[in-house]
């Protein structure tokens, strides 16, 4: 019974995720090879899955596991970064427009609905063309089109929050701003910027892995997961595999973000 | 109490309604062709769409091989070589100095639209080119005719150095010598163009293009499909035997390659490489191939002005370090060993010259002898390109050994191009050259000179003594004379290693065993005028 | 509800202005010469200096967009740097393929999200459930580009003559439909289940059960009307992106469409079509927010009471 209760969204979403941690911090050892340098010199003809190579080399001879092990610290970087950059801002933003109200929040919040009219993904694209790519530029990029959504959630739930007595009261007792935010409207907003992090993660994987697609990702030979499978798709008739496991990969990462972000909203509104 | 609420089923209803009724109310794909019967009609494929019909703004290799089969120049090239042969003008000739160029036109070559083509025709072609407002990417071919700076600052309504006295006459005054002139007008650029069509559509013209070509625009749908009809008024009668030109828009080169095998496309212009090593393995496929080198020349250009390439020694180790026969591997062997800057086909061509050899011994010396030992690290720039990263990559694991380190910056072509002619900007860069005309100074000149500095001289590479060999060779019009002084230029531009030196690049075309007379030309896009079919399934 | 109108459109056009400053910062404050990019890879410095001094680009920053914006109103978004051709006339070239799999995947997503979301909500707290959630889940996490890649080798294997990409009729529809349409059935699902949900627990929806009703039938009859509000607004906004064109769908299956027109200008540096396209899209979102929330009052006259009382 107690077994049964333990495997819940956000018990598998946080296990998955604590694998793919370990993976990208212990890569160098469980990596059966330098994911760059060539290790079956049949350049131009992607080898299949072996015993030696069991995700098979690429159309440089590098073994296709290992650039998969690798991968995920690219991934894992951009991701929580890009998050990290989308909620910094998505968070200062509906904190100040949620707590001062009136001119502050009209400005701001006609300010996040002209960036929801913009599509992200081209934004996106042409700002990573145009500054060049690199890990700072993407995931700086990725933040930068991404936190309305949270500037939406947390405004809302700040109002909510600085109607509340308590804080009515405390505003009312002469508590200056700062200290009403720290005290009283972040710890209360926690929950949900946690719920809504989780969930962003996933996102950002998902724009970071689809840039690197379209040839905007972080240069290489940093094995990138989008990247091997824009490199695949000239083979997908003669080598399946090679764009099969990065997609596994992308889809793992995602999934187990989502469940943990998915796993805590359900806890929270139940 | 509570207004009654829509029925839910009849929301949900709404919503596939509208979505489905969205679908199918579009259409879907494009319509019919409505070509007759028995029409003998070449089926090809691309993945985009032709960049632009205009001769004027065309610069690829796509919109070249349209506007060759729509528009007519002076003079042409051999459908397999690269020797000048009449187009329009039937005969011409040239002062033995290379300043007067006077070629005698045809007098039954007509437009699309019944109209006599005349030298007007050809003058209007190359003043729109150099008209500032046309923004041609042509204009520098034709700068060096007389007045045409005059023309350009709109100080004359015509360029002087053109003279028209008739019909079927039209001369070129030169303002310094230029033996390769008449390959000039060989280009697109000069095509003949009707002045009143032009005009009407104005940046338009491109998709209303009206010439003298072998073929005439039918319909042209934007990502989806271009269509030529043969031109009832072309002047070499009976050509061309097709009917039409059918280009389907969309399909990418693993689709073209799998639609060639099931019959549905006539040729295609670039085996996938995923198929390329299986198309050679199979015979019955492997004789429907044709193989070109192209007069291109693919090379890593090192910022002479940089450390560490400001030392010579750095660059030929560089030159000794990089397996360019693994390069070819991963082109799946389509490419040459390049040895030097010119490549084969070009006249000129030293087949002697000796290059670098990968020797990873050698460049570990010469890294020694310049207090390199223990490596360094540095930047390659390049076109965030799928194929050329892959070299790089390759580049990238070469000289690790060596304890070099090279950081791959992909970028995109604009800003690639912006950075690399910025002085000491970028160390090195990946970079090619395709031909225009067969001499060596659109490579030697182009390319290496000091005045290119800033332009196609990335490599901000000099040397007095090659300079005074090109000036030398410039306007050298004895063909021999010019080779000789090109050859012992580049020479020392081999010893000096501007660039690593990469390979030539070779494409393979493939066409259905009904597909006659399809000869490739090492310089320009196919043209189609002779080809034709024989009865096949479809 | 005229003045509620009047403000919405009023806000909808400061929308778009305020998207053509962005987009024109953007494309030109980054260190990249626009004439390089029209002038191609051979150039001089003379053709290029030419060519600027024709586009313009001479000009101050503000006089540029100010001539960008009195083109703009007039429906004219300039020329591309490397057709040369009307932004305009690409954009209404490429708009019918873009369309046409917009709203088949809009329709499939939408049949699939609401019959998976209504019957997790059937099933509320049952195995049923929970295996619905797991799917939509994993539905939403797959990345939209390998899935077609994915249908692509999967058919290319087993079907020779299957359209693999193209835009030529019905049948070359289908693999980009379905690639378009799945994840977002997913997320349409966990919507609708969370939206029905919270319908369950109202009042009306309890007394409704209270007199003996089946779940089912309460369910079509009293939650889903409610729930499907939401969802009618999210589709709308994703109806908006997706007619702006869909990048990654359109690359994989070489789709003739808004974003492969997109992403090419912005490989390109073509910046009119880049600022085009983008612009057009917030055409739409815009466009559309304000149908949806028309459609909105129609379909709930409680919010028209709302805004009038």
């Amino acid at each position: 019974m107690n077994i049964r209760r333990l495997v819940t969204l956000e018990t598998v979403g946080a296990a998955m995720v604590t694998v793919l941690v370990i993976v990208a911090i212990f890569a160098p050892m469980l990596a059966p090879h330098d994911p760059t340098i060539v290790v079956a010199p049949t350049f131009g003809d992607p080898g299949a899955p072996t015993l030696a190579f069991p995700m098979g080399t690429d159309e440089l001879g590098r073994d296709v596991l290992s650039r998969i092990i690798f991968g995920a610290r690219i991934s894992l970087t951009v991701g929580v970064a890009a998050m990290a950059v989308t909620m910094t801002i998505g968070i200062a933003i509906g904190l100040c427009s949620g707590f001062f109200g009136g001119a502050v929040d009209f400005i701001l919040m006609r300010f996040t609905d002209l960036m929801l009219s913009l599509p992200p993904l081209l934004l996106a694209m042409a700002l990573v063309a145009v500054l060049r790519p690199s890990l700072r530029t993407i995931f700086i990029v990725i933040g930068l089109v991404s936190w309305t959504s949270i500037a939406r959630v947390v405004r809302a739930e700040t109002l909510a929050m600085s109607r509340r007595d308590f804080v009515v009261g405390a505003a009312a007792l002469g508590a200056p701003s700062r200290r009403l935010i720290a005290r009283h409207i972040i710890p209360n907003v926690l929950p949900i910027i946690v719920v809504m992090a989780a969930l962003r993660t996933s996102d950002t994987l998902l724009l970071d892995a689809a840039l690197s697609f379209l040839g905007l990702g972080v240069p290489p030979p940093t094995p990138s997961w989008g990247r091997m499978i824009e490199e695949a798709t000239i083979y997908f008739r003669t080598a399946p595999w090679l764009a099969t496991f990065p997609g596994l990969a992308i889809f793992y990462a995602v999934l187990s973000f989502n469940l943990l972000g998915y796993g805590f909203l359900r806890r929270r509104s139940q | 109490m509570m207004r009654r609420r829509l029925g839910p089923a009849r929301i949900a209803l709404l919503l596939h309604v509208l979505a489905i009724a969205f679908a199918f109310g579009c259409g879907g794909g494009p319509p019919p062709l409505n070509l007759p019967p028995h029409a003998m009609v070449i089926r090809l494929a691309d993945a985009d769409d032709v960049p632009t019909l205009d001769p004027a703004a065309g610069y690829d290799t796509v919109s070249w091989t349209f506007e060759q089969a729509i528009f007519d120049t002076l003079v042409r090239y051999g459908d397999g070589n690269i020797e000048l042969e009449p187009d329009i003008a039937t005969a011409w000739e040239s002062s033995p100095d290379a300043t007067t160029f006077t070629f005698h036109l045809r007098a039954d070559a007509r437009f699309s639209d019944g109209r006599t083509v005349t030298s007007e025709d050809f003058r209007y072609g190359i003043e729109r080119v150099l008209n500032p407002a046309t923004r041609s990417r042509g204009m520098e071919y034709y700068r060096g005719i007389a007045g045409a700076a005059d023309f350009a600052a709109h100080r004359n309504p015509h360029v002087s150095g053109i003279d028209t006295p008739d019909n079927s006459t039209i001369v070129f005054h030169l303002g310094a010598p230029d033996p390769i002139f008449a390959h000039k007008l060989a280009m697109p650029f000069a095509s003949a163009i009707p002045r009143d069509v032009a005009e009407k559509w104005g940046d338009d013209f491109s998709r209303h293009v009206v010439g003298s070509g072998a073929f005439m625009l039918r319909e042209w749908i934007g990502g989806q499909r271009l269509v030529l009809v043969r031109n009832p008024y072309y002047f070499a009668k009976p050509l061309p035997h097709l009917d039409a030109i059918v280009e389907s828009v969309g399909v990418n080169q693993e689709l073209q390659w799998l639609r060639f095998d099931a019959g549905q496309i006539d040729a295609v212009v670039d085996i996938p490489p995923a198929e390329f090593p299986y198309v050679m393995k199979t015979p019955a496929l492997r004789k429907l191939t044709l193989a070109k080198t192209t007069v291109t020349t693919r090379y890593l250009g090192m910022n002479c002005q940089m450390w560490p390439f400001t030392d010579v020694r750095v660059r030929r180790a560089l030159s000794c370090a990089i397996d360019r026969h693994k390069l070819i591997a991963i082109l799946n062997g389509r490419g040459v060993v390049a040895r030097g800057v010119m490549p084969p086909n070009l006249p000129g061509y030293d087949p002697d010259l000796e290059g670098y050899d990968y020797d990873p011994a050698k460049a570990r010396a010469l890294l020694e002898q310049a207090h390199l030992a223990r490596g360094f690290e540095f930047e390659i720039w390049m076109r965030a390109d799928q194929t050329i990263l892959m070299l790089a990559q390759s580049i990238q694991q070469d000289l690790a050994p060596l304890g070099i380190r090279a950081r791959l910056k992909p970028v995109a072509w604009g800003p690639f191009l912006e950075a690399i002619r910025q002085p000491r900007t970028v160390q090195s860069f990946m970079q090619g050259w395709e031909a225009d005309f067969p001499d060596p100074e659109n490579f030697l000149g182009a390319l290496i000179s000091r005045a290119q500095w800033g332009s196609n001289n990335d490599s901000f590479y000099s040397n007095p003594e090659v300079e005074q060999l090109l000036a030398q060779a410039e306007p050298v019009a004895d063909l021999k004379k010019r080779y000789a002084l090109y050859d012992q230029a580049e020479k020392i531009v081999v010893a000096d290693a501007p660039w690593v030196f990469l390979y030539y690049p070779v494409t393979y075309i493939i066409r259905q065993p009904w597909v006659h007379d399809y000869v490739i030309n090492p310089m320009r896009p196919t043209r189609f005028e002779h080809v034709w079919l024989s009865p096949h399934p479809d | 509800m005229l003045a509620y109108l009047v403000r919405r459109i009023i806000f909808g056009a400061a929308v778009l202005v305020g998207t053509s400053v962005i987009t024109f910062t953007i494309a030109f404050v980054v260190p990249a010469d626009p004439a390089v990019a029209m002038a191609g890879a051979k150039a001089d410095p003379q053709t290029l200096a030419s060519i600027r001094i024709e586009m313009g680009l001479d000009q101050p920053l503000y006089v540029q967009y100010a001539r960008y914006f009195d083109r703009a109103i007039h429906g004219d978004l300039g020329r591309s740097y490397i057709r040369r051709e009307s932004v305009t006339r690409l954009i209404a070239d490429r708009f019918p393929a873009t369309a046409v799999l917009a709203g088949a995947a809009m329709a499939l997503s939408l049949m699939l999200g609401i019959a998976m979301g209504a019957l997790a909500a059937a099933y509320r707290g049952r195995a049923a459930d929970n295996i619905l959630l797991v799917i939509s889940l994993a539905l939403v996490s797959i990345p939209v580009f390998w899935l077609g890649t994915m249908l692509l080798i999967a058919v290319a294997a087993a079907i020779r003559s299957f359209p693999l990409g193209g835009y030529s009729g019905a049948t070359s529809l289908i693999l980009p439909t379905l690639t378009l349409a799945l994840g977002s059935a997913g997320y349409y699902s966990r919507v609708l289940h969370t939206s029905l949900c919270d319908a369950f627990d109202q009042d009306y929806v309890r007394t409704a059960r209270g007199k003996g009703l089946s779940r089912v039938r309460v369910m079509l009859k009293h939650a889903m009307a409610n729930a499907l509000l939401p969802l009618v607004t999210l589709a709308g906004l994703d109806l908006a992106g997706l007619l702006s064109g869909v990048v990654l769908t359109e690359t994989v299956f070489n789709w003739p469409g808004i974003g492969r027109l997109a992403a090419e200008a912005i490989f390109n540096l073509d910046i009119p079509v880049i600022m085009g396209t983008v612009l057009f899209s917030a055409l739409l979102i815009v466009v559309v927010n304000l149908l949806v929330d028309l459609l909105y009052a129609w379909l709930d006259p409680r919010i028209r009471l709302a805004e009038t009382g």
